[in-house]
């Protein structure tokens, strides 16, 4: 067997012929790249751009708050602009607020916005549900990223009211997640539960306010009725105000809205008017 | 001198061959099970020829049930070799590698597919054959690998050994002079447990994935858990609080004797931050807090709720919160405004249903009841017949006391159910 002649070395540097600039972008074939397009930028050119960068940032409120930022100057909006109007920018944290409202007022809605709102920043949020009412399908189309939701369910309860053990049990997950501090938004649902949660004590509601003082939480209750609200939270009361179909009763007729009518502040009170799309 | 270590038939346990290597030096490498190379060097002062310390490492893997066949040579490639090819004993003598090597057929190099092929088409059969030709000519021809190979044929050694480190376990037992009955004192315990097991897996650049924890009760009995939270933790204050919460919920039966702690080491991540983005919880104090809602984790009660991919009305998932990084871009979606929501009803409320001309006009379900003033429907849905077949009619009213329901009609069963409010 005979030895085949081994290859040249290897051309380790290009020959003079090859040029080494870099190619024409693909949109432009056979455009010419001017030298100073592939020139880096200099650091106070990336320092200025960073800085704008932060400063525009800075100026969106809908965008989490930085790391070294101050959570608390920022109002957990709802994404909902009549609803952050009449709440002066949306529901503030570090406060126990509320959303209250008879039966198809949009009160589950508007809760689903903010969670949405805040998720969809990237923040996180928990909803404690003892009646376990939540739809995961409405949560979705509401724009909940679902990865960042926390949701606490309540056991089954055979009657129509759950017993005031699970409400008590609902009010510590609540105060364990506040305390826990990795949750913008905290929220406990007591539609449904009829009177049961104006008959827990009223320390219950004390204790929750001065837990998520100070925090960078929101602490939402959801009820049919007025519960509690802590004296710089806010209290949002619904009313229905009436369904929209999109025609005369039929096969072809389809739920199209529900309408709300929204009140908002203490002894100034504010209206709003609230348009709910069907899912 | 080095040797070579083989079962022909399957092991008793996967590692029972290492066992058995370990047990003559610590420099073992392990090739997958089988074969084994052991770096002899320092022996020939315990056996006086290499025939004792071969007939020595047979007999200690037979006392295991290991039907081993032996090889020692003075190159690594030779004992590996020798030792998968031949039964029984066999001492290469010095210079004689490329000799034994030769009569062995060449499957026995581990050859890739194509390059068996090629040595077949051009006639090679024995490791001796491929020796006997130039590796210059052969890296030629198939590149440097090939001339590699030539060297393994004649038993020449490229690399050096790279010792297999043993398993390491993460684990620590305390046996108490005392008994101990409360939380507080088992506190102290626990902390002076964790903080040499959690340092000792830093110091390999590793966290726990769970960590198992066995107590030894004064009556003889064991109460042992694992822990396993979502995230790998290497914070012994974190596992403390974890083990102390797990305690509370279940209290061992009687006065604790010993304390037996074991980590699964899994290697330890680090995340890079982004300036831009909200901070992810810290695994540990996520972890934390979940333990802390043991009433409601317990239960499979909380946890990120999932949709899953079925047309099935209400069907849906809870999978374990664990939430990751954003992806890019998802904060560019547009806000959809606020929807309406239903509020189901878990399971559906049974309801009476008076219907005219077709259309509810009147329903009745507890905490439900009124005339129906608006209808929007029927929507018909059917599916999973191979399973559970479900087949029903759909309605959303608007009730004349308030609210908005959707109610369905079951025609499987022939009878309405209220599944929420609309909300």
């Amino acid at each position: 067997m005979s030895a085949a002649p081994l290859p040249a070395a290897l051309p380790w540097t290009a020959p003079p012929d090859v040029d080494l600039a870099p190619a024409a972008p693909c949109e432009s074939p056979g455009a010419v790249v001017p030298t100073d397009a592939v020139t880096p930028p200099s650091v106070a050119e990336r320092k200025r751009v960073l800085e704008n960068l932060l400063r525009a940032r800075k100026l969106q409120a809908d965008e989490p708050p930085l790391r070294v930022e101050d959570y608390r100057q920022r109002a957990l909006a709802t994404g909902v602009p009549e609803l952050d109007t009449l709440l002066a920018g949306g529901f503030p944290r570090g406060e126990l607020s509320e959303i209250h409202g008879p039966a198809s007022s949009g009160r589950t809605g508007v809760l689903l916005a903010l969670l949405a709102r805040t998720t969809a920043a990237g923040a996180l949020a928990a909803l404690v549900d003892p009646l376990d009412r939540l739809d995961p399908a409405s949560a979705a189309a509401a724009g909940i990223d679902l990865e960042r939701l926390l949701w606490l369910r309540g056991p089954r309860v055979s009657g129509e009211e759950p017993q005031a053990k699970t409400l008590a049990e609902a009010t510590k997950a609540v105060a364990t997640l506040v305390g826990a501090g990795l949750f913008d938004v905290v929220a406990l649902d007591l539609a449904g539960a009829g009177r049961e949660p104006q008959r827990l004590p009223f320390a219950t509601w004390q204790r929750l306010e001065r837990l998520v003082e100070h925090t960078k939480s929101g602490l939402v209750l959801l009820a049919e009725s007025h519960v509690a609200c802590s004296p710089g939270g806010r209290a949002l009361a619904l009313e229905p105000a009436g369904l929209r179909f999109s025609g005369p009763p039929g096969p072809a007729c389809l739920l199209q809205s529900l309408a709300a009518r929204a009140r908002a502040g203490g002894h100034r009170l504010r209206e709003a008017e609230l348009t709910l799309a069907a899912v | 001198m080095f040797g070579g270590l083989h079962s022909p038939r399957a092991l008793p346990e996967a590692g029972a061959l290492v066992a058995v290597a370990r047990a003559f030096t610590p420099r073992v490498e392990a090739r997958a099970p089988t074969p084994v190379l052991l770096d002899l060097t320092g022996l020939g002062r315990l056996f006086a020829t290499p025939h004792e310390l071969g007939r020595a490492l047979i007999a200690a893997a037979a006392a295991r049930q290991v039907d081993a066949q032996a090889a020692l040579a003075f190159t690594r490639e030779a004992a590996l070799v020798v030792a998968r090819a031949c039964p029984g004993l066999t001492v290469v003598p010095a210079g004689g590698e490329a000799a034994a090597l030769a009569p062995l057929p060449l499957a026995l190099l581990d050859l890739e597919p194509e390059q068996q092929e090629l040595f077949a088409r051009w006639g090679l059969r024995t490791i001796g054959e491929l020796a006997s030709l130039p590796p210059s000519a052969l890296a030629a021809r198939l590149g440097l690998a090939a001339a590699r190979l030539v060297h393994r044929a004649r038993g020449e050694d490229a690399g050096v050994l790279v010792a297999t480190p043993p398993p390491e376990r993460f684990e620590t037992t305390l046996e108490l002079d005392w008994p101990v009955s409360g939380l507080e004192p088992l506190a102290f315990l626990l902390s002076r447990l964790l903080e040499p097991l959690t340092g000792a897996l830093a110091a390999r650049g590793a966290k726990a994935a769970s960590l198992a924890y066995e107590l030894g009760l004064a009556d003889a009995t064991i109460h042992a858990r694992t822990l396993r939270p979502a995230m790998p933790s290497g914070d012994a204050r974190t596992w403390r609080t974890l083990v102390l919460l797990d305690l509370e919920a279940r209290r061992p039966k009687d006065e604790i004797v010993r304390i037996t702690l074991r980590a699964e080491p899994t290697p330890a991540r680090a995340a890079q931050f982004s300036l831009l983005d909200p901070a992810l919880p810290s695994p540990e104090k996520l972890a934390e807090t979940l333990a802390r809602l043991d009433a409601w984790t317990a239960a499979g009660r909380s946890g990120s709720p999932r949709l899953v991919d079925t047309h099935r009305p209400g069907a849906f998932a809870v999978a374990s919160f664990a939430p990751g990084p954003l992806p890019r871009g998802r904060r560019d979606a547009s806000p959809r405004g606020p929807r309406v929501a239903l509020r189901a009803y878990r399971p559906p409320r049974l309801a009476q249903v008076i219907v005219r001309a077709g259309v509810p006009g009147f329903v009745a379900a507890p905490g439900v009841r009124g005339t129906v003033t608006a209808a929007a429907g029927p929507w018909r849905a059917s599916g999973d017949w191979w399973d559970r077949a479900y087949s029903r009619e759909e309605w959303d009213v608007a009730l004349v006391p308030g609210g908005a329901f959707r109610v369905f009609l079951d025609r499987l069963r022939g009878q309405w159910f209220v599944e929420g409010e609309l909300d």
